[in-house]
């Protein structure tokens, strides 16, 4: 994997708290979170830039609910 | 970015002897021109040959139809994509695109929890027997899927590793890999979805080095 630089992040509990709780979900170190974080969000806007849209589908009853984002 | 080699070894099936080739954690340009100007005027003999022959869809090369030119360009510059390919002799012998943040297990045993999901793997066609009677080199399948792993565990997935299988390559993911088949996913093509999970990893990683 590619060379990594170093950062201070500066959280509030509450963003701590719901850091650490994906992290012991997730089975994942508190870094690798942020970084899924950051991939994910670069890749919907990638897709909002495209002009697409992001929907989540219930799986059970396939009713599908636009998630908007501003 | 530079793509950062590592030296693996492929099966010269015409000799027997293992031959040095380069393991990339990048496709590149000058993969991209193989694929076009080696690759696919092979693939298109193969379909040609096929057609002539009136042989069954079940047959033809079921990757055939795949545009790496496309799905390379598709994931330029976004951190969720990730690529590989080996090169041996000058040549491209190999390509595998990968997905390394919006898929999740689906495994009773680990659901929900992150994995490297193979989006496309693929040996160039004078490596497979469905293009040529004799195959130049031997591994290229098993070395992608070993980077796969590998990725997995770097970003602390611990080796868990998912994608969905043409089914020429069922018997590969199933027997090579280790890995579980979940059967036919009506949401993709009906292909079938395989996973491997944290011990599978371990055991083929362990195989991939014993051999």
């Amino acid at each position: 994997m590619a060379a990594k630089k170093t950062m201070t992040l500066n959280l509030t509990d509450a963003e701590m708290d719901a850091l650490e709780r994906l992290s012991a979900d997730k089975d994942l170190t508190k870094t690798a979170i942020l970084r899924q974080a950051l991939r994910l969000y670069q890749l919907v806007e990638a897709r909002l830039v495209r002009g697409e849209k992001l929907y989540f589908e219930n799986d059970a009853t396939k009713e599908k609910a636009e998630l908007m984002l501003v | 970015m530079t793509a950062t080699a590592s030296t693996v070894h492929l099966l010269e099936m015409a000799t027997g002897k293992l031959v040095e080739a380069d393991l990339l954690d990048q496709v590149e340009e000058r993969h991209l021109k193989d694929w076009d100007t080696q690759w696919r005027p092979l693939v298109a003999a193969t379909v040609r040959r096929l057609v002539t022959t009136n042989a069954p869809m079940s047959q033809w090369p079921q990757s055939f139809h795949w545009n790496w030119r496309q799905k390379i360009e598709d994931m330029k510059g976004i951190l969720s994509g990730a690529s590989f390919c080996i090169e041996c002799e000058g040549v491209t012998q190999g390509m595998m695109a990968l997905n390394v943040t919006s898929a999740r297990t689906r495994l009773a045993q680990q659901k929900g929890q992150h994995l490297v999901y193979v989006e496309y793997l693929e040996a160039a066609p004078w490596n497979r027997p469905e293009h040529v009677a004799q195959p130049r080199f031997r591994g290229i399948g098993s070395i992608l899927m070993y980077a796969a792993v590998a990725r997995s565990q770097a970003e602390g997935f611990k080796g868990r590793v998912g994608l969905h299988a043409l089914p020429q390559s069922h018997v590969f993911y199933a027997d090579k890999c280790g890995m579980t088949d979940m059967g036919p996913d009506p949401n993709v093509q009906k292909l079938h979805y395989f996973e491997m999970t944290v011990e599978q990893a371990e055991g083929f990683v362990d195989g991939k080095e014993r051999s």
